[in-house]
């Protein structure tokens, strides 16, 4: 769950913490607008298959990811609303999408989102016209659409990044394959290199030009929470550590590791500050220089982390479910142990027979 | 000579249906690379590749009939449920001993909707056969089917361009179903198969499932469909 996210358009951050959204700029904070609320059904209505029903805004409004282009903001809520924004915070579409998405992405022709059944839409800028664009057979957990436009990047719960031409997202380009669990996160570092964390505790650097990975860092303190860029750093999260490295060419070196007090939830970094949201709930801002988080700032204004909505990192699947099947494999052997024995006493019996025939027709 | 023990049906019972949503235990490589054939095929060499994958093979019939038709090409079915898929396993053991051929086929315990590109490389396959799918009738069961928009991508991934999948099944429903499926997609072309074409030949007859659809007198819809070239592309040559 995304709720920190760096706008490089305004050199700001924008902070979802429940509905509200709010912008930091210059340490300062300011509520921008309250999210989620669901459109009123109207006549342009989304092509609906048979039997199926117009997808309605169900569960608790709180935001669930931040994208950001030039003149448009667009904000997905756990609620299944998607909406846009122009830069004065005035909504201007709205839409429920199928499923809970669980990524977005902005430009200023189109709006992609990825959703908790695996799936990839794309929409107008107003919001019209969906359309499918791929299926992963799990949860799609991140998604990037290249600032070239020729290919979305997706990432899911079965340790796979997929590589898909755009907007002909069915043809797939490619798959990078390395990770042992869950994919939690990808960057796009550059039009050749990826970065992605995952569940299996791998921080991995991928070359898009051979599909294969180029460095793979082990992490330093359990799980990844998430990861951030800002060229040439990276940020990496653990729940009580930010490992920061410095990207030379195409490979990292640490250049410094913070440790914090409280878990964190999300991360967001410009070329000079470092924004993190811990669990407490508390939002920090730090200076960052030469690779280096520094100087912890307070944040002036108000902002009600009251809202705060805490994420969970998935389950990891290597748990062994063979327990019915070693019952089989077992019943298995000892019926082939039993065959085994009985052809070898029937032969035994067979041999006795013949030499007994034997010494009888000598005797 | 100890007499080659064939397996036996009635000690491979299975529920016929599984959940491919879920996450079963399986064996799968982390890539195509890393996956050591030699498992399954003893006589596999590293220039080899496998050519042709019989997604949900049941009880191996299509594999037992193609092998010795294409004594070069190596060929593997996918199955998700642990005991059927022992049984094929058994089976070819059981069959390489009895003879000099069979050691081209072989099957894997695995999840073809989640793990065929750990599996394949890109445009590795020359066929694909989709035998009487499980038709899992009921909507919400429906994402349940092999047939879908979402993975026809990964088929025409692992298929090379003009390689073919064949579809069949005895359920109406479904075979309309995949065609409408496979046609809609950019990616594949219905295709009318040469009269010389021997895999076509065997679709129907060669299955458990196949021969008990004759045997009640049935009727099976065959359906083949040809990897194509992304029209987009072509389309865009100009921009």
């Amino acid at each position: 769950m995304s709720v920190l996210h760096y706008d490089k358009h305004t050199n700001s951050f924008l902070l979802g913490v429940g509905a509200n959204l709010y912008q930091l700029s210059e340490n300062r904070a300011k509520l921008l607008v309250k999210c989620g609320e669901a459109p009123e059904t109207t006549e342009k209505e989304e092509p609906i298959k048979e039997g199926e029903k117009a997808p309605r805004a169900e569960g608790p409004a709180y935001i669930t990811g931040v994208a950001t282009c030039e003149g448009r903001v667009a904000v997905i809520s756990n609620n299944k609303v998607v909406e846009t924004f122009d830069r004065d915070f005035q909504r201007v579409a709205s839409t429920v999408a199928i499923k809970r998405a669980t990524s977005v992405q902005i430009t200023d022709k189109t709006v992609v989102i990825s959703d908790k059944a695996g799936d990839a839409y794309s929409y107008s800028t107003a919001l019209t016209d969906r359309k499918y664009l791929l299926g992963h057979v799990s949860v799609v957990m991140d998604m990037i659409l290249t600032p070239d436009l020729n290919f979305l990047i997706t990432c899911d719960r079965d340790e796979k990044i997929r590589i898909s031409h755009f907007p002909n997202c069915y043809n797939i380009h490619s798959y990078l394959l390395g990770h042992q669990e869950y994919v939690l996160k990808i960057l796009l570092l550059s039009p050749n290199l990826l970065l992605s964390v995952g569940g299996d505790q791998k921080l991995i650097l991928w070359d898009l030009s051979t599909s294969q990975p180029v460095q793979t860092l082990p992490s330093p303190q359990e799980d990844y929470i998430t990861i951030s860029y800002s060229p040439p750093y990276i940020l990496a999260c653990n729940s009580r550590h930010v490992t920061v490295y410095k990207l030379t060419d195409t490979t990292l070196t640490q250049t410094s590791q913070l440790v914090t007090d409280h878990d964190i939830i999300d991360v967001a970094s410009s070329d000079s500050r470092v924004a993190l949201l811990t669990r407490e709930p508390k939002l920090e801002i730090y200076q960052f220089s030469e690779g280096v988080m520094s100087g912890k700032c307070e944040v002036e204004g108000e902002i009600d982390l009251s809202q705060f909505k805490d994420s969970v990192l998935p389950e990891k699947k290597k748990v062994v479910r063979t327990a019915g099947f070693a019952e089989y494999f077992e019943r298995k052997r000892k019926r082939i142990e039993e065959e085994n024995l009985k052809e070898e006493s029937k032969q035994a019996h067979i041999n006795l027979q013949e030499k007994s025939k034997e010494t009888h027709l000598k005797g | 000579m100890t007499k080659v023990k064939y397996p036996q049906k009635r000690n491979y019972r299975q529920r016929a249906h599984s959940n491919p949503l879920s996450d079963h235990s399986f064996d799968y490589p982390v890539s195509p690379d890393v996956m050591d054939w030699t498992k399954l095929y003893p006589r596999f060499k590293p220039e080899n590749e496998v050519k042709f994958c019989d997604i949900g093979c049941g009880y191996g019939g299509l594999l037992v009939t193609l092998s010795p038709m294409f004594p070069e090409t190596y060929m593997v079915g996918f199955e998700i449920r642990v005991k059927v898929s022992d049984y094929v396993n058994d089976r070819f053991l059981a069959l390489r001993q009895d003879n000099e051929v069979y050691h081209n086929a072989g099957v894997i315990r695995t999840n073809a909707m989640k793990y065929l590109p750990n599996f394949f490389r890109k445009g590795q396959l020359e066929k694909m056969f989709i035998l009487y799918p499980d038709p899992h009738f009921k909507k919400c069961k429906h994402k349940w089917r092999i047939v879908s928009e979402g993975l026809l991508a990964e088929y025409a991934y692992v298929l090379k361009v003009g390689g073919l999948v064949y579809t069949v099944s005895d359920v109406k429903e479904v075979h309309d179903w995949m065609v409408e499926h496979f046609t809609n997609f950019p990616l594949f072309e219905r295709y009318d198969p040469p009269a010389e074409d021997k895999a076509a030949q065997v679709l129907i007859g060669s299955t458990e499932e196949g021969k008990k659809v004759l045997r009640n007198k049935g009727q099976s819809w065959t359906a083949i469909f040809k990897r194509v070239e992304d029209p987009y592309v072509k389309n865009c040559a100009g921009t």
